[in-house]
């Protein structure tokens, strides 16, 4: 086995990893040795080909199909250099007051985490695109809502010299997308930090990692040679996100009680919506994502995004086969589509555990609260879809595969809550948080405030695994905000831990 | 095809033609690229997940069976639709699942080959902001 030494290790690159070591890096100048320890591998610019089964095999964790325990839910979760800011749309919503107070963390106030959201809106140079460059799947959705009176929303995306691939969750092929790939990550590096890349951390013992360095046969070849490695550090942040990083420590059996850990899962369970319109619309064309309706977060807490996916993706989010399934997949060009977006309860049931290997089990069931949001999201969306014209529409949940626009006025009836049946209906989720959640108490949380792990003074966390409960917007700013906070905290600390 | 057998391959190839009618008018080249992307998903799968998988299939050929005294595969078109109707909306989650899994690999070994896109209204463009501000 290899022997490496660092003074702090970063275990992961994405929206947390990558804006800790960031944070951190200026230490570099003093002489601190850092290190960042990515599982996935960093692609050549020519290898993001935009081909769907390609890109998911190379960017995501276990090639898009990690499934939970049960089988019914798809988690989709980025691994790569940029980790799941590499394959995200770059759409960022900052976190609420009330989801702040909701969380109720002793010390985390909300103008504290605005503050720091608001300097990744520059740092990652947060607009909105300009009008002209919203495509005709977005103004339909706007225009759908407006009939219907419900509000909606623009997204602010992160994008610099964007081209309108609509290709975003395959990786940008311009790398316009301003995740930490292209902006925390390359400033870190500039000032001394090491990103190793294709290195898998297996286990955390007392102040080291275990972790094996492997060679995909893509992307560039990493820092270190394939192989076994045992690296020391004194400290160590875990940023492998909410459902590695739970797993991770679960494995490494630390030294502290926690019963808390890999609990109170959530995931924004989600639903691909579409409807079918009796002619093209530009869908593939410009910024797939820049509107959402928030119209009934809270009155039914769900969210409705514009989105627009690719061929394997759509087919599997849609019910049925055969005819009717070819005959809505046959016109692509045709499709306006929706996401629907739940908000979860943390529930102690919902978990990541590790099978005997030690891999990462995710046991999560749907509740009834978030069926009843996602059924009642569903009939919300196809009012949409007819409100902006289209002819036909495709609820998963709906009594036929298709409603009909004469049928437009009868979607109550034709999608009825019994048709919300898990491993019927495609449920899929990109945003998991909890498992590591912040707190005060020991029983019920697994690190301080600033991130730092009960009783293991030497261990920090800083990615979505911290949330108490699930964050009500898309997570990434908010992940980059808390991780801000945890590399403060680092800081301030390494006088103490770096001696 | 090393994750599955030939017989179980083959079970597989009439559902497909069941989930996707137009994988029955793969030339040899999309049948290949169908079998290689189907191959390749269950490759990476763990163990015990295609060993279930390789069960459900069991079960999915054999169960109607008690019913029709054939094996799903030797039933007319319609019935072999309705079976697996019945089971994408049964009572028991784990065969609503086993559909879902089963579907779900059948779409990708057809919708999951690039030379299928164009066929089904599916073009991006690398330059889409370009086409955008053309159109009308």
């Amino acid at each position: 086995m290899l022997e490496k030494e660092f003074d702090i290790v970063i275990i992961g690159s994405g929206s947390g990893g990558g804006v800790v070591a960031s944070e951190l890096s200026p230490m570099c100048r003093d002489g601190v040795r850092i290190a960042v320890l990515e599982w996935g591998p960093k692609l050549k610019p020519a290898e993001f080909t935009g081909r769907e089964i390609e890109m998911v095999g190379r960017l995501y964790a276990e090639a898009g199909g990690f499934f939970t325990k049960d089988g019914d839910m798809t988690i989709a979760f980025g691994r790569a250099y940029g980790g799941s800011t590499v394959v995200y749309t770059g759409t960022s919503l900052k976190i609420a007051k009330e989801t702040v107070e909701k969380w109720a963390v002793p010390g985390l106030e909300f103008d504290n985490m605005d503050r720091r959201a608001e300097k990744f809106f520059r740092e990652n140079n947060l607009h909105l695109i300009e009008d002209s460059l919203i495509n005709e799947n977005n103004r339909l959705f706007v225009e759908g809502c407006r009939k219907l009176g419900y509000r909606t929303k623009r997204f602010p995306v992160n994008v610099k010299g964007c081209k309108g691939s609509s290709l975003c969750n395959l990786g940008c092929p311009h790398g316009a997308k301003q995740g930490t790939d292209q902006v925390q990550l390359p400033a870190a590096e500039k000032n001394g930090v090491l990103v190793v890349t294709n290195c898998k951390v297996e286990h955390l013992g007392n102040r080291e990692c275990l972790a094996v360095v492997s060679e995909p046969g893509f992307g560039e070849p990493s820092a270190w040679a394939p192989g076994e490695y045992r690296i020391k550090a004194k400290i160590v942040v875990a940023c492998g996100g909410a459902i590695n990083t739970p797993a991770l420590l679960i494995r490494s059996r630390l030294p502290a009680a926690l019963p808390a850990l890999g609990k109170f899962i959530t995931l924004h369970p989600a639903l691909i919506l579409v409807g079918l319109h009796d002619r093209p619309i530009a869908n593939f064309l410009g910024h797939p994502k820049s509107f959402c309706c928030d119209h009934f977060a809270g009155t039914h807490g769900f969210l409705l995004e514009t989105c627009i996916y690719f061929p394997f993706t759509t087919a599997k989010s849609c019910i049925g086969f055969g005819a009717e399934h070819a005959e809505l997949m046959a016109h692509m060009d045709r499709q306006q589509q929706i996401i629907a977006l739940a908000w979860d309860q943390p529930l102690e049931r919902n978990r990541v555990t590790v099978d005997r290997k030690g891999d990462p089990v995710l046991d999560y069931r749907a509740s009834p609260l978030v069926l009843d949001a996602l059924h009642r999201a569903q009939i919300e969306a196809a009012r949409i879809f007819f409100a902006s014209g289209a002819a036909r529409v495709h609820a998963p949940a709906g009594r036929k595969f298709f409603v009909e626009r004469s049928e437009a006025a009868e979607v109550e009836d034709l999608i009825p809550r019994s048709g919300m049946l898990p491993g019927k209906i495609s449920l899929t989720s990109a945003h998991v948080m909890g498992g590591c959640r912040m707190g005060r108490d020991p029983e019920t949380s697994v690190t301080d405030g600033w991130g730092r792990v009960h009783g293991v003074p030497w261990l920090y966390v800083a990615d979505a695994s911290l949330f108490p409960r699930c964050s009500e917007a898309n997570p990434y700013l908010t992940i980059m905000a808390l991780a801000d906070r945890v590399a403060e905290r680092v800081r301030s600390d390494t006088s103490e831990l770096l001696r | 095809m090393k994750s599955l057998s030939d017989s179980q391959a083959a079970f597989l190839l009439a559902v497909a033609r069941r989930v996707v009618p137009a994988v029955a008018t793969l030339d040899p080249g999309g049948t290949e690229r169908f079998w290689r992307l189907i191959d390749d998903a269950l490759n990476i799968k763990p163990p015990a997940i295609l060993a279930r998988f390789k069960f459900f299939l069991l079960i999915l050929r054999w169960a109607p069976a008690l019913v029709f005294f054939r094996p799903l595969d030797r039933l007319g078109p319609g019935t072999q639709d309705g079976v697996l109707r019945w089971l994408q909306s049964s009572p028991i989650r784990l065969l609503r699942v086993g559909v879902w899994g089963l579907k779900t690999l059948c779409f990708m070994g057809y919708y999951g080959q690039p030379e299928v896109a164009a066929g089904i209204g599916y073009s991006p463009v690398l330059e889409g902001n370009e086409r955008l501000v053309e159109r009308p």
